[in-house]
């Protein structure tokens, strides 16, 4: 059992330069789409070739404030509407600019248990597939669950 | 004989209890593009550089990378090109007052803090971490502003902005070029200059963020102020009380707030985390006579 066999070739992408409001939104469109929660998307040029990975993790951790631990002692004062002023501040901030630029990615014939190992060690959820630079798929942690132990579900 | 010392909020605090333990490092090969990525996703002003045993080799600011920016240095060059050695460091029990003495004598924004029995670095220290805890002391203060307002009226002579502050600003006009900007940055050691219309009315400020983000979106030096600068301006009434503009800065994320007095088009000065952490008291003075700190 091989990558080619479980990847998902159906997958949404986001594009270096969309703002960090645009990228958002797709991943709002992309989980209704999927009518599953799409935390993370791969970034991709005009080429087609990977350039990125952009999880929701990197957009939280963008937009919390630094000190968001004296927010949580603040009685005195309703921190949201600062929190919006925040958000304001952040749209000059492109994709390209908070994404993962170093990817670890998988070869269509990458084995599903070395696929295993490499999520587990290090606690990656999602892997693209590539050949060369070109993305042709991605593996999710799910689909790995599932084909290694479908011994359990059948 | 009684000795007086001066005693102020940090008094006692040691750095252990201010710094940041998540140091963000890079090794010496890692490009100036992808070391933008980690300084804007992290909201840092500077990364930690290590050699290749993961051994600290130096550090690099957003001042240095608008450096290469000056120098039309391209985006995959190393940080290890760029980096400024040795790192200047304190440790965990050293006393906060005595850390922030160092920042100004060494005219540096963080001090790496190292362990005390090996080279490995556990924190980070900047002015904005200092500020942060000086305003929950504050803040848990029995003579704390929250605390004094439910009985009014307030007793205590509260520090005001304008005490504060930089009564002087560096001020662009929206077509001058980003090169000016940065001579002017080095040469004043700030974090952003102000943007003004040709009415003389602000407009916008240009930061170091904006000017490194300029630099990996590709604009060239000699782009104009107006094309990359941030606006509104937010700015303050010089009269507000520190401990609010504090609060504001910490809150919002931001590193200076631009100080109006009578109208928001009369900037008269600017607020700096680095103004807030020097003078080492959140809202009043009461913790420079000889108050014992309990806390």
């Amino acid at each position: 059992m091989i990558a080619r066999d479980v990847m998902q070739t159906n997958f949404h992408t986001l594009e270096p330069h969309l703002t960090i409001g645009e990228a958002v939104n797709r991943f709002k469109n992309a989980s209704q789409a999927e009518k599953k929660m799409v935390f993370g998307m791969m970034v991709v040029d005009g080429q087609d070739q990977l350039v990125g990975i952009l999880s929701m993790f990197d957009i939280l951790l963008f937009v919390q404030p630094k000190h968001a631990h004296i927010w949580s002692e603040m009685d005195d004062m309703d921190p949201g509407y600062l929190f919006d002023e925040l958000l304001d501040r952040v749209k000059e901030v492109q994709v390209a600019d908070i994404m993962t630029t170093e990817v670890v990615t998988i070869a269509p014939d990458n084995h599903l248990i070395s696929i295993a190992d490499i999520m587990i060690k290090q606690h990656i959820r999602r892997l693209p597939v590539t050949e060369g630079r070109e993305v042709i798929g991605i593996v999710y942690v799910s689909d790995v669950f599932y084909h290694l132990l479908n011994k359990f579900t059948s | 004989m009684p000795v007086v010392t001066n005693k102020s909020v940090l008094t006692g605090i040691i750095v252990k209890e201010a710094m940041r333990r998540n140091v963000v490092s890079l090794p010496l090969t890692t490009s100036l593009n992808t070391s933008i990525n980690y300084l804007i996703k992290n909201k840092i002003n500077a990364l930690l550089v290590t050699d290749e045993f993961q051994r600290p080799a130096g550090a690099v600011s957003k001042t240095d990378i608008m450096g290469a920016y000056y120098a039309d240095l391209p985006l995959d060059t190393w940080v290890g090109d760029i980096m400024v050695s040795p790192l200047i460091y304190c440790y965990p029990d050293d006393g906060l007052e005595t850390a922030l003495d160092s920042m100004l004598k060494n005219g540096i924004h963080r001090l790496f803090v190292r362990g005390s029995n090996s080279e490995a670095i556990v924190g980070i220290l900047a002015y904005n971490d200092v500020v942060g805890i000086l305003y929950r002391y504050c803040h848990a203060c029995d003579r704390s502003i929250a605390k004094a307002r439910q009985t009014s009226p307030d007793q205590i002579k509260r520090l005001t902005v304008k005490e504060v502050m930089t009564p002087r600003i560096s001020a662009f006009q929206e077509s001058d070029l980003l090169v000016g900007i940065i001579e002017r940055l080095y040469e004043l050691q700030f974090g952003a200059v102000l943007v003004k219309d040709e009415q003389k009315k602000p407009v916008g400020v240009v930061s170091k963020t904006d000017l490194i983000l300029a630099y990996k979106h590709g604009h060239p030096v000699t782009s104009t102020a107006e094309s990359i600068m941030n606006a509104p301006v937010e700015s303050c009434d010089e009269k507000s009380l520190l401990n609010d503009a504090i609060r504001q800065m910490l809150l919002k994320d931001i590193q200076r707030l631009f100080v109006h007095a009578n109208t928001k088009d009369d900037i008269s000065g600017v607020l700096s985390l680095t103004d807030a952490a020097q003078i080492r008291s959140g809202s009043c003075r009461a913790c420079t006579s000889s108050r014992l700190m309990t806390a």
